[in-house]
């Protein structure tokens, strides 16, 4: 499927019907994405009205991703859509769970960082939560260019990425023990630099999961649980 | 009819004639004349034969030309069609000047059609944003630009406003946008890294902040020890008005470092939180009572809602107070000073209004200017600090409000402070016990 094939129906209107479809579930990918950065800004700052602001406006996502469900169960309902269009319905339903569970992963993230200002704050201001944030809001904006884009290569690369995710998450955590173990007194702070990383690890598995759906509606194939990490290993169809 | 064409007609009719008349000799005027059109029409049958097949093989060379109409016919074509092959030539050169000049703009410009979809993208677009030449040809730009303030520029049919995004493709960047009406139903979307301009300025606040801050330790000492000073029994007399002065110059300046420090913890904070609903009612009332001063004009309030105001109290109490003190400082005695507060649908206003001195019209738009003083011969001790008005202007900034400004010379100012509905809540019906 190339973007071009969206835009070919016999009906005007069912092509603007899909097309903002398409737009607006990557309107709420933008919405989500701009949480995300502000969470990381508020947790590595320490700006706790920030963050604050950032867990309060995780009903703006809600709303629309309630929104975008109804639209999808209404173009089900009287297009009978088959096909590609079939796949982007059931990929974009799925895909705004995703997004709605990283905007509740941000809004976490918000509110940890408001309780962390609050906080003896370490020199190097949570560093190692800032890099692990770069890199999990960088996979989110190549999981919805590759959305907008019907990209399968972007998608692929994300989904790689995700291991380099898991390692970082990992030796934060490791980082993590290693203080608690040294002075029991950082164990509360701490507690809660793990809990801001397990979030950010978790909204990279939702940027994957995100791919997986971009590459099914593209390709047609369930790539999920299976390893593949090459577009040569995806059969055509 | 050209020569040509009439030589043409001439020579089928002479031929025709001759036909006939051969048939006429031998007694057959109908067959020699029918086998004359047919000779005719063989004739011309081939001629369009063999030009169909040099046009289809583009090959003119072989066409034989020299048989009267046809090389006509040849010579205005090949004519036509070599002009348009250097016509066509000569735009692509002039498409390849236009499309370099645009690439050679640092700007980014996209131009978007009704639906906002991608028409032609500039290099510099594609390297700030991101954008792909041929594969984002058709997609609409808010599926690449997710930032929500591009939507919002996008739905604006104003056209007036821009917005700064953080840049898709390098953090820490950022880029300014702007989209502006192009052509029938189209627009242009701009596009300038201004990632230096909002490093400068965040580089002068923090400058502002960190001096203010630094100044006010060693200025403690010194109105310390002045304060300990003027108490002193022992001290000569002819120091004690110096030492007045000192203190009182002293105090002035901790004020401004204050206000200084407040005005940038201000700006480089975000939108206020609307948790809490203010009473401005009385708020309003509260503040009056402080200000009440036989030796002032009369203050007079008037409040005309119960509504409240979501926001942070200390802030509005702060800006309440600025105006409120500039409106006592340029009244005199005898005129009067009207507070009000009002709501309706469209959002609510704090109106302070003064029968004072009044600004000019050319100087209004420089009041929320910092150390902005209209009468420039006023003492500075007099005087206010001159951060008072920006400070209103931007705690209103934060509460999503503008103030809006109305002088006459002689006569009077108004200060409006408008706050959208967003804002307001409508207070509980009060009850009387």
């Amino acid at each position: 499927m190339e973007a071009s094939d969206l835009n070919d129906h016999i009906s005007r209107r069912f092509n603007k019907d899909i097309e903002d479809l398409r737009s607006s579930v990557l309107a709420m990918g933008g919405l989500v994405e701009s949480q995300l950065s502000q969470a990381i800004v508020a947790m590595v700052r320490g700006d706790s009205e920030l963050g604050l602001q950032v867990a309060r406006d995780d009903y703006k996502v809600n709303n629309l991703e309630v929104g975008i469900d109804e639209e999808c169960g209404r173009i089900l309902a009287t297009r009978s859509p088959a096909a590609g269009d079939l796949r982007l319905i059931v990929a974009i339903i799925k895909t705004i769970t995703d997004l709605e569970r990283i905007g509740d992963e941000a809004e976490k993230i918000g509110f940890l960082a408001s309780k962390l200002a609050a906080m003896d704050r370490p020199a190097d201001s949570y560093r190692e939560l800032k890099t692990l944030g770069t890199h999990v809001s960088h996979m989110l904006r190549d999981a919805m260019n590759a959305f907008a884009r019907l990209d399968v290569e972007e998608a692929l690369e994300v989904v790689r990425e995700d291991e380099h995710v898991d390692e970082e998450y990992d030796a934060i955590q490791r980082q993590c023990i290693t203080f608690m173990m040294e002075d029991p007194r950082t164990i509360k702070r701490v507690m809660n630099v793990t809990w801001a990383a397990r979030s950010l690890e978790r909204i990279g598995d939702h940027a994957k999961n995100i791919c997986e759906y971009v590459i099914y509606m593209v390709k047609g194939k369930d790539v999920r649980h299976t390893g593949i990490s090459d577009s040569s290993e995806i059969p055509d169809n | 009819m050209t020569t040509t064409g009439r030589k043409f007609a001439i020579g089928i009719m002479l031929l025709l004639a001759a036909g006939g008349a051969i048939g006429w000799f031998y007694d057959r005027p109908l067959t020699g004349l029918l086998l004359a059109a047919l000779l005719t029409l063989i004739w011309q049958v081939r001629q369009l034969l063999t030009f169909e097949r040099a046009l289809r093989t583009d090959n003119f060379n072989d066409f034989r030309s020299g048989e009267g109409i046809w090389e006509q016919i040849y010579s205005r074509f090949r004519f036509e069609r070599d002009r348009a092959v250097r016509r066509k030539a000569s735009y692509r050169s002039l498409l390849k000047e236009i499309r370099k000049s645009t690439n050679a703009m640092p700007d980014g410009a996209v131009i978007l059609d009704g639906n906002n979809e991608i028409i032609v993208s500039n290099r510099a677009a594609r390297t700030l944003a991101g954008l792909k030449r041929r594969k984002d040809r058709g997609q609409r730009i808010e599926n690449i630009l997710r930032d929500p303030e591009i939507g919002r520029l996008l739905n604006d049919t104003d056209f007036g406003s821009s917005a700064e995004i953080p840049s898709p493709l390098i953090d820490g960047n950022w880029l300014n946008c702007r989209v502006v009406p192009y052509g029938a139903d189209q627009k242009l979307l701009l596009m300038r890294d201004v990632t230096e301009r909002t490093k400068l300025s965040k580089m002068r606040r923090d400058f502002v902040a960190n001096a203010s801050h630094e100044l006010r330790s060693p200025l403690t000492v010194i109105s310390g020890y002045l304060d300990a000073l003027s108490e002193d029994d022992e001290m000569p007399a002819a120091w004690g008005k110096p030492v007045e002065q000192m203190r009182s110059q002293a105090a002035r300046m901790k004020h401004i470092l204050g206000e200084m420090l407040e005005l940038s913890r201000l700006e480089s904070s975000g939108s206020a939180t609307t948790e809490e609903a203010i009473d401005v009612a009385s708020l309003l009332e509260r503040i009056r009572r402080d200000f009440q001063n036989p030796d002032a004009a009369p203050i007079l309030l008037r409040n005309e809602s119960r509504a409240g105001l979501l926001g942070v109290r200390a802030e509005i109490e702060s800006a309440v107070v600025n105006l409120l003190s500039n409106a006592i400082r340029h009244t005199p005695q005898d005129g009067s000073i009207t507070v009000s507060w009002r709501s309706g649908p469209e959002g609510a206003e704090l109106i302070v209004e003064d029968t004072g001195e009044g600004v000019e019209a050319d100087q209004i738009h420089r009041l929320t200017e910092r150390f902005f003083r209209v009468d420039r011969g006023r003492s500075r001790t007099e005087g206010g600090v001159g951060l008072g008005l920006a400070i209103v202007k931007h705690v209103l900034a934060r509460h999503d409000a503008d103030l809006g400004v109305s002088s006459e010379p002689g006569s009077g100012s108004i200060f409006a402070c408008r706050f959208p509905p967003q804002r307001v809540v409508v207070a509980p019906p009060v009850v009387l016990s």
